[in-house]
């Protein structure tokens, strides 16, 4: 048994409050996938293997999954684009980069779901403003969130709009804290603009990169919020995401059992690919 | 061709600005309308386009049946957030500062496994927690609680707290440590009057972190409660029916996003000054 | 009364830092720990202190058992060679803050701290933040700190590896006023300067690589050193080394250098040894033909690097000299400054000693 002494102290309360909360109910959540529990039959019983076997040819599951992995890695993708460009501006500028920093930073504190709730106005295909300025430029209204294609569309652009900052923030510090070496000799040797870029910048910022991406994408692989009040995984299922049919199963149709299933096959899922991801990165770009 | 380069740099940094004040600015103006300014399409300038109204939000203060009673919710999402984050924050810095000074080993188990283990959950994602949180707060009774609420934001915000502070902490020489259990510290003493009075910066960024993800959580205030306690985030959610009108609608979503803007605003003024540079890293 | 360390191993990684030490400090010693960068000086000092544990061996202070008493309740201070000071208090309160702690009443706590300061010149900057001085003058505040305590057992680690020349030899100074006024306590001090050791020290305790190699006082230490090893260690620049042997009462060192046996080693059989011979004890203009290999300045001397067929040594000489790389530079040895070790690396014959200055 341990000694106590001072060093345990600190670390378990704080220990001991985390595993009750997360481990049990995880523990719990896989007992509870054995079973079939549901609102006619609630209850611990015993299934067996039978919950994952109805996931693994449940389609509607593989789909959300599938949803779920394009409009994540394509929002943060596009956050990461867009958040680099604009650090990329902001880098050497000095006025701008005070006024620039609280503007940006802002859409990254509010509340996303509260947001979404005012996107939806915005997005509104007949009274909203975002078709009425498409209009102004000429073009045809789109139909944002009537479609299968533009409502994923829209998803993505409000996701977009929140969490852009982040990785703006992140990759300027990361830019800010570059050493001035690699430059000086990048213009003695000659180097213009997108060359010092691809042979300078990039690279130095490879950790920083893969860190903030990493990071984006843990958050991104939840995504359930922004599409429960933007499209409720419409049209149909269009932009249904893992989360949001799982919430759909387990707390809507309150087959719990079944539900329990698959949210633990999408946890482990998630964790395999996240690692993968992760390691694949770090192979390729931060091999220093 | 420098001149071509700002020019384009500047209408970037345009494009971008107008996209992260549009929901803010059309909820601004859409908050001061009635049907006329909506129905007819979009409009946005008052008076030229639409006459301006308080009706929006007059409702947020009106009380009754007409009323949207957004106080409520407002003072429930400040007890749990604030609750669960000073919970957070003391369990967690403590949890950080023994991962970053001692070694602890339980069986193959290290430090850096247990912190991992801390910094993980963020992988979790909520709908694998729900079910289970569900079951055990009604269990104990606290489903559609406060207390319920504040217990489960702990689990969400213990592992950001721990996270922040363990960086944090790791940057702290830990000659100073040893200085003070010389002096005649015990390792607690130490802590508490040494390190804690210069861990200012670091837990001003764990508590900041805290409120924001306190503050801004949906999932599990949403699954966890229904009618005698109420969020913020839910209860602006639960307008978005077509049932209130989108000027309320508006009012409600701009007063609830406020307090975070407001503290995006003081976070810049501080970062500028320099204080927190170097506990943010 | 004293603190005895006994067959005390301490290994970090695999690699042992303290290797089988065995050591007593006596009550009011004043002991300086000569040593390299990494020859185990601070895991000597933090052991003392309780700040490691070691992984065998026995500590006891005045025949009590010490190992297992907590760092808190040792009686022990410590000066590091970073700046240690608490930068949220103060200087005064820096220094009241073992006292505080050792439950004096605030009035006297603050009349101790303001004599201590005092002492160490820092009078009137009581209500500065340690961050506002200057490293000399944080260095004075965390020596405060522990003179205050009055400790049994004082220990500086490389107190003056950080400040600049001119403000390290005020210190020195200063220093050894301040530990005669320390009465019972054991003070340990290291450095990496043997100056600093032998000029500091009662006794003085030379470590390598984890062992103690020499210790006694210091100014024999450093006229006899027991083995090749030591003599680099002791000297500043390290002590050159010949090969050669002793044949037909000549010195013989390579490249056909003779030079006559001096008195002190009258009595050595003929045969291969290793011969040392002080920087400063070689001299300009000779027969030994030298080249430089690199010149160096360091104050008001010059160090020369040189390689002949003697082999390669290093030269002190007093003032400051141009040379260029490949110049050549004849040398003459004074052999009645040499000294014999064994080709294993023992002394056998050390010159006379002299109070000349060391260096």
């Amino acid at each position: 048994m341990l000694k106590l002494n001072h060093k345990h102290f600190f670390l378990l309360p704080g220990l001991i409050v985390l595993v009750a909360i997360i481990i049990f109910p995880l523990l719990f959540t896989l007992r509870v996938s054995f079973s079939s529990w549901d609102v006619v039959k609630p209850g611990l019983d015993w299934l067996g293997g039978k919950n994952y076997g109805r996931l693994f040819v449940d389609m509607r599951f593989w789909e959300a999954l599938t949803r779920l992995s394009m409009m994540a890695v394509g929002s943060v993708l596009i956050q990461y684009v867009i958040g680099f460009g604009l650090a990329l501006l902001v880098w050497r500028d000095i006025i701008l980069k005070r006024f620039v920093r609280v503007l940006f930073l802002v859409p990254m504190m509010t509340t996303p779901v509260i947001m979404s709730v005012i996107w939806r106005t915005i997005l509104h295909e007949s009274l909203g403003p975002a078709n009425d300025i498409i209009q102004l430029f000429g073009f045809e209204p789109l139909t944002w969130l009537s479609t299968a294609r533009m409502a994923m569309v829209s998803v993505i652009t409000v996701e977009v709009w929140q969490w852009t900052p982040f990785m703006f923030l992140l990759l300027l510090a990361g830019l800010l804290s570059l050493p001035n070496e690699p430059y000086m000799a990048a213009a003695i040797d000659g180097a213009g603009p997108f060359r010092t870029f691809f042979s300078v910048t990039f690279p130095l910022m490879a950790p920083i990169s893969i860190g903030a991406i990493l990071i984006r994408l843990i958050e991104a692989s939840k995504l359930m919020e922004t599409v429960y009040v933007l499209t409720s995984g419409g049209p149909g299922t269009a932009t249904e995401t893992s989360s949001y049919y799982i919430y759909i199963r387990g707390l809507r149709d309150y087959q719990i059992g079944y539900a329990a299933s698959l949210s633990l096959t999408y946890l482990v899922i998630m964790i395999i690919s996240l690692t993968i991801i992760a390691k694949v990165l770090t192979y390729k770009f931060a091999r220093n | 061709m420098k001149t071509t380069y700002l020019l384009l740099k500047y209408l970037a940094i345009l494009l971008w600005s107008s996209f992260v004040a549009l929901p803010f600015l059309w909820a601004l103006t859409t908050s001061f309308k009635t049907a006329n300014g909506v129905t007819g399409g979009a409009t946005y300038i008052p008076w030229l386009q639409y006459e301006p109204s308080l009706e929006g939000w007059k409702v947020l203060v009106r009380t009754g049946g007409q009323g949207i009673d957004i106080v409520a919710p407002y003072i429930s999402s400040v007890v749990v957030t604030l609750s669960a984050s000073l919970i957070s924050l003391a369990l967690g810095t403590l949890a950080a500062y023994g991962l970053s000074r001692f070694s602890y080993r339980l069986g193959f188990v290290k430090n850096s496994d247990i912190t991992f283990f801390f910094i993980s959950q963020r992988i979790m994602p909520p709908i694998v927690l729900a079910i289970p949180f569900f079951l055990m707060l009604q269990f104990l009774g606290l489903l559609d609680t406060i207390a319920g609420l504040i217990l489960v934001y702990v689990a969400l915000l213990l592992p950001i707290a721990t996270w922040v502070m363990v960086d944090f902490f790791n940057n702290v020489p830990s000659e100073i440590d040893e200085m003070a259990m010389i002096d005649g510290c015990n390792p607690i003493e130490a802590f508490v009057r040494v390190i804690l009075p210069n861990s200012l910066p670091g837990i001003a960024v764990g508590g900041l972190f805290c409120i924001i993800f306190g503050w801004n959580d949906f999932f599990f205030a949403f699954t966890l409660t229904f009618t005698k306690t109420q969020l913020l985030p839910v209860a602006v959610v639960a307008l978005n029916s077509s049932v209130t009108p989108w000027w309320s609608l508006s009012a409600s979503a701009l007063v609830s996003v406020a307090p975070l803007v407001i503290i995006a605003f003081v976070v810049e003024r501080f970062l500028s000054s320099g204080n927190m540079a170097g506990a943010i890293r | 009364m004293a603190l005895v360390m006994q067959n005390i191993d301490i290994q970090v990684g695999g690699v042992a830092h303290l290797d089988d030490i065995n050591l007593t400090f006596r009550r009011g010693g004043l002991y300086t720990v000569l040593g390299r960068t990494l020859a185990g000086k601070t895991t000597l000092l933090r052991t003392i202190a309780g700040l490691q544990q070691p992984q065998k061996g026995a500590l006891t202070l005045h025949g009590k058992d010490y190992i297992n008493l907590p760092v808190w309740k040792r009686r022990v201070a410590m000066v590091y060679q970073q700046f240690i000071n608490y930068p949220h208090l103060n200087v005064l309160a820096n220094v009241v803050f073992p006292l505080k702690r050792a439950g004096v009443p605030r009035a006297e706590a603050r009349q101790q701290a303001r004599e201590v300061l005092a002492k160490v010149g820092l009078a009137e900057f009581e209500k500065r933040r340690p961050a506002a001085l200057s490293g000399g003058q944080q260095q004075r505040v965390a020596l405060a700190r522990a003179l205050v305590k009055r400790a049994e057992i004082l220990l500086l680690d490389e107190p003056l590896v950080n400040l600049d020349y001119k403000l390290r030899e005020q210190l020195r100074e200063e220093f050894q006023n301040i530990f005669e006024g320390q009465g019972d306590a054991i003070v340990i001090y290291t450095t990496t300067e043997p100056a600093e050791a032998i000029q500091l020290g009662h006794e003085m305790i030379v470590m390598d690589e984890g062992t103690v190699i020499q210790q006694g006082n210091p100014l024999a230490v450093f006229n006899a050193p027991v083995t090749i090893r030591c003599a680099e260690v002791i000297n500043d620049p390290p002590m050159n080394i010949f090969r050669g042997t002793i044949e037909k009462g000549d010195i013989r060192l390579r490249g056909g250098v003779r030079l006559p046996v001096p008195a002190h080693m009258a009595q050595m059989p003929e045969g291969p040894y290793r011969f040392g011979l002080r920087a400063a004890d070689l001299s300009i203009g000779g027969v030994i033909e030298s080249k430089v290999e690199l010149s160096e300045i360091s104050g008001s001397q010059t160090i020369l690097h040189l390689r002949g067929d003697i082999g390669a040594f290093i030269f002190y000489e007093d003032g400051v000299y141009q040379h260029s790389i490949g110049d050549t530079v004849p040398v003459d040895l004074n052999s009645d400054r040499i000294y014999s070790f064994s080709v294993e690396g023992d002394l056998i014959a050390a010159p006379a000693a002299t109070d000349e200055q060391w260096r």
